[in-house]
Parts: structure tokens; sequence; C-alpha cells
């Protein structure tokens, strides 16, 4: 009746430093791993180590499925403890994998200004859905990528989405690549030049980051989906702990592993 | 020829479990959450979230911090209510054959008393664990379970309503937790569960904040088995009802100890959320054990504890 679910145990096949506390690990999982759609996310957990004690829930940012199993590529920043220990793992280190999780980004039909903001590592989740949606991008739509970091070595990922993306446009906080400023800052330069009733922005990044985004956008009939994080403990939707505060009464506390993580940017309360 | 399999059966009260191994109330949602990783047939008793009278939203975010050997949650009871209970999830667990254990939770006598009457009469619940010991509410929970006379009337008050099996899981949080299981067992109360969280904190050094919305939370994972387990002991020596263990216990190893201790049966929590197939290798690791050991009855091992030195 039942098996492992969604529960994998994973290879790390490499964990490459990017730039200071960027890093990017290759995964091997087995062929029982699904593809990932993108927006969704991994819980992964060092096996047979006490502490992290959680998994940590990271962004699948590429996916690629072979006979024997999927390479799974995952971007992320140290930004404790517990990605701390990730970051000093070696090639061949097993890990429990649980995933792919979560509802991913969904394309909304007759938008076809594409807008996509990252800030920082929020590059992870929106690289797959770019890569995604360009494959069969009408000929008269548009997909511009706002990409924003504290300083130009932060950018990671440039170089894949520049493969992907014709139209890029960057913001350091130090202003040492592109605008000198926060990247919605950039966006909201930019935002009269987009027909509301056909644009559709996709964004994922620090919480200010976002709630900024839902300031500028708001009262817009401009379509915008969101993908935001929360400390998580199991995933598969059984804790309650992952919540986000959401505008619905009957129910304002959705969980981010299962109702999320990407959500309308208006469906959230931003405080 | 296989080896005969050790019998595993227990009892709680008037209640026969096919083997000790039941998931904790809070940590397992539903049930139909786990069962894409769980056979849940094959659970000794499923304990599903805490159960109050009208739906409950929980509190605000952030609900969960890891902490070294742990984590400390205050999710606040949120759960849809006994009556989307009864109508949306307990139809997806009479599918199986597994007895179904519900937490009820109220914020005063009477709610306890109604949420026990509605489930009393629902077909396909086969035993009630009632919350006295939440810490992470501002009414209920806790503010009973630390109060000896109270945990004695609500066990007498839901005892008087219903024919399950009542089973109360008390705080670690008092001074003499063996105190509250004699008098809950003196307001009849069929088994007791312990240990709920331990109430603790977490500080962002940084911010200087807590970590949690509500500052203080429940702490639960393996850091606390010892002190679970003591307490499993304590109470065990005072009271003559079977007493089920909880806290920690994330391997079969730290489930044998309680059993050992005597507990009749345990719950594994916490570490549903680290290993989603947790209580299946609890389960396969019990019974290994007691064939390697050539016992045949897990009866057998509960209470076996030898205390060296009396």
């Amino acid at each position: 009746m039942s098996g492992s679910g969604k529960f994998h145990i994973g290879r790390v096949l490499s964990n490459r430093k990017l730039a200071e506390g960027h890093y990017r690990m290759g995964i091997a999982v087995p062929a029982a791993f699904p593809e990932a759609a993108p927006g969704q996310f991994v819980l992964i957990r060092v096996k047979d180590r006490s502490f992290p004690f959680l998994g940590r829930p990271l962004g699948v940012y590429a996916q690629e499925r072979g006979p024997g199993g999927s390479r799974l590529e995952i971007l992320y920043r140290v930004a404790g403890r517990g990605t701390g220990v990730l970051s000093l793992l070696k090639k061949g280190d097993a890990l429990e994998v649980l995933g792919p999780l979560g509802q991913g980004f969904k394309a909304v039909r007759g938008r076809d200004r594409v807008v996509m903001i990252a800030g920082g590592i929020g590059i992870a989740p929106l690289t797959p859905l770019a890569r995604r949606l360009c494959a069969k991008l009408p000929a008269r739509a548009t997909l511009d990528f706002y990409y924003g970091a504290e300083r130009a070595d932060f950018l990671v990922g440039l170089g894949t989405l520049r493969d992907t993306c014709r139209s890029i446009r960057i913001a350091t906080d130090d202003g040492s690549r592109g605008f000198r400023g926060p990247v919605t800052d950039l966006f909201a330069g930019d935002l009269k030049n987009y027909p509301p009733a056909r644009t559709v922005v996709y964004a994922c990044g620090p919480r200010a980051m976002l709630k900024r985004i839902s300031e500028l956008l708001a009262g817009s009939p401009i379509r915008c989906q969101v993908s935001v994080e929360e400390r998580m403990a199991c995933g598969v939707g059984a804790c309650l702990g992952c919540v986000v505060e959401t505008k619905d009464e009957r129910k304002p506390y959705k969980r981010v592993c299962k109702e999320g993580p990407v959500f309308d940017l208006n469906e959230i309360v931003w405080r | 020829m296989a080896k005969r399999k050790p019998r595993m059966e227990v009892s709680i009260g008037p209640m026969t479990l096919k083997n000790p191994v039941m998931t904790a109330s809070g940590t397992f949602g539903y049930g139909e959450e786990y069962a894409p990783y769980v056979d849940l047939n094959r659970l000794g008793a499923i304990i599903v979230k805490g159960i109050s009278l009208e739906p409950r939203a929980g509190n605000p975010p952030p609900r969960i911090m890891e902490t070294e050997g742990g984590m400390l949650n205050v999710i606040g009871l949120e759960n849809v209510g006994v009556f989307s209970f009864i109508s949306e999830k307990l139809p997806f667990l009479k599918r199986y054959n597994v007895p179904v254990i519900v937490n009820i939770f109220g914020e005063s006598l009477e709610e306890y008393r109604r949420v026990a009457e509605i489930l009393g009469r629902t077909a396909g619940i086969h035993a009630l664990e009632v919350n006295v010991s939440c810490p992470n509410v501002d009414r209920g929970g806790i503010a009973f379970g630390c109060d000896p006379d109270l945990c004695y009337e609500i066990t007498r008050t839901i005892k008087a309503v219903t024919d399950l099996p009542v089973i109360l899981k008390l705080t670690p949080n008092v001074t003499d937790i063996a105190e509250l299981a004699l008098r809950c067992e003196a307001g009849g109360a069929d088994a007791v569960s312990l240990i709920n969280t331990l109430k603790g904190m977490t500080v962002d050094i940084e911010k200087r904040t807590p970590h949690l919305s509500r500052v203080t939370g429940g702490f639960s994972g393996p850091a606390v088995k010892p002190v679970a387990l003591g307490m499993v002991w304590e109470v065990v020596k005072r009271v003559s009802i079977p007493v089920i263990g909880i806290g920690g216990i994330m391997t079969a190893e730290d489930a044998l100890a309680f059993l050992i201790v005597g507990a009749r049966a345990v719950q594994v929590g916490t570490a549903n959320f680290v290993n989603p197939r947790a209580t299946m290798e609890i389960l396969e690791g019990i019974e290994a054990y007691l064939a390697r050991h050539g016992i045949q009855d897990v009866n057998d091992l509960i209470g076996s504890l030898k205390e060296s030195g009396e």
C-alpha cells in the first residue's frame, strides 16, 4: 500500500563554491524522483547526522533526467549553521531528499509580457521557470528578467540565465554592476512600460523585496506570483510549522510546503 | 521455516492494539499526510491532530525553530474543528484497519465535555486522548494540566459523557507529574500519556527578539528523551493504569527503553518530521530486538527494568 513516497536517498555529485557564501550542489537521485515543476523544492537532510536536525527547504535549480535517475542542481546561500553544514559536504556524501514538494509557478493565459524579479539566491526557482517559458513563448511575447544582488560576484547563475533570457536587467546594492540600488527600484522605473492587462510578474527573493513589489503593484491588474520562504519541519503538510499569513479569513494561515511555496502576491498579508 | 514472529499486541484499558507504536498528536496531521510513506494499517494506533469544538486558526508565524537535538513549536492547536474533522478527515481514516484516537482540546471544561460527547457518539473512533498540556495557547491546555484537581475534574467530566477509553496527555512542566497521573487515575482515566513538550525559548541575538511569535514554545525531539524517560519511570511506579511513553523517540532503541521502563506503548512524534517512515522503522526494530533476544511477547519486555542497587 505504501512505499517511500517522495522520500529518496541521494548522493552529492558536486558542491562548488560560486562566491562568498554561495554554493551550487549537484545531487544524484533515483529514477523514482519525478520531474520537478519550476518553483517546486526539496527538503534536504544530511543522512545519519543529528545536526541539522531538520531538513532544509531548497528550490530545484535544474534537473537532468537520465535512465538511472536524475541529477538535481541546488543553488543555495549559507544563511546559518544548517546551510553551513551543507556547504561542507563532499562528493559521495549521502543525503535524504524529500521531494519534489509544493506548488510551483503557474502559467497565466493571455499574459505575453512576462517579468521575473529575483533577489539574491531567489534566482534559484526562477531559472527553471525562465527556461520553461522561453521554450514556448509565443513570437510576440517578451520575457524581462530583473536580477538584484548585494554585489556583482553574488549574481550567481547569471551565465546560465544569459543562455535563456535576452533581456536581463541587473541591480546591485553597491553599484558594482548595473543599476545601483534595490532591484525593485529598477523594476519600478520600467513599470509604466508594461501593459497591466498583458503582464505577469514572477518573483522570488527576500521578504522585504516581495513586500515592496506588493506596494508597487497595489491596485494594478498585473498578475504576480511570488515564491516565499518559512522555517519548515515536515515538508508534507502535517506539522503546520511553515505557514504564512494570508487574507483568507476562513483559513488565514497557509502552509508553504503544501499550498506554497508559490502564492499569488495578493493572497499574502505583507507585514 | 521462518521463525515465529513475536507477539506484539498490547492493551490500553479496554483497547487492544496490534502493536505498541502510535503516532503522537500534532506530528502526524490527520493521517492522510503520511499515507504515501507509511502503511497506516501497520500502526498500533493513529492519534490525530488536537481537535477543538470550533476550528482554530493557530498562532501567527514564525511557529517553529530548530535547536540542538530538537525543535520548538508554537503551532497553537490549529485544527479544522470537530465537525469538519468528522465529515472531512475521519472518512479517510475509516478506510484503514487502524484504531483512531482523537486528541481533544478545550478552552473550558464545557468545551472538553462537548467535544468528547460529539466524538463519543461518532463511529470509527476508538479512544480519546485529552490534551491538558499544550503550552502554546492562552486558555485551556496547560492551564488545566498543571492543576491536579482540574485534571481529576476533566477526567471525570469526560468519562461521564463517553464510553470511549480516555487517555490524559500530561505536561512535564510541573513539579510532580506523578501526582497529576494519580489524580487522572482517580478520575477514571483508562491511561495516561506523557510527556507533552517542555516549555522553552530561543533568541535571535542580532535582532534581540525571540525566534517564535509567542516568545516561548514547546520543546520536542531527541534532546527531551531522558527527561521523558525519567518521568515515565516516576509515573509507572505510582499508578496502575497503562502509561504511554512519549518524548524524543527517534529509533527502535529509544522506544525499547520506554517499554523496558514500563510504558505499555509509545508515541512517535517529532521523528516523523525528520523521517516520514520513522514509525515503520521503529516497529520493525522492536520486532527484530524481540526476535534477537528470544522474547516471544512484547508484554514480557514491558516493565522489565532491572534496578541495580535496590
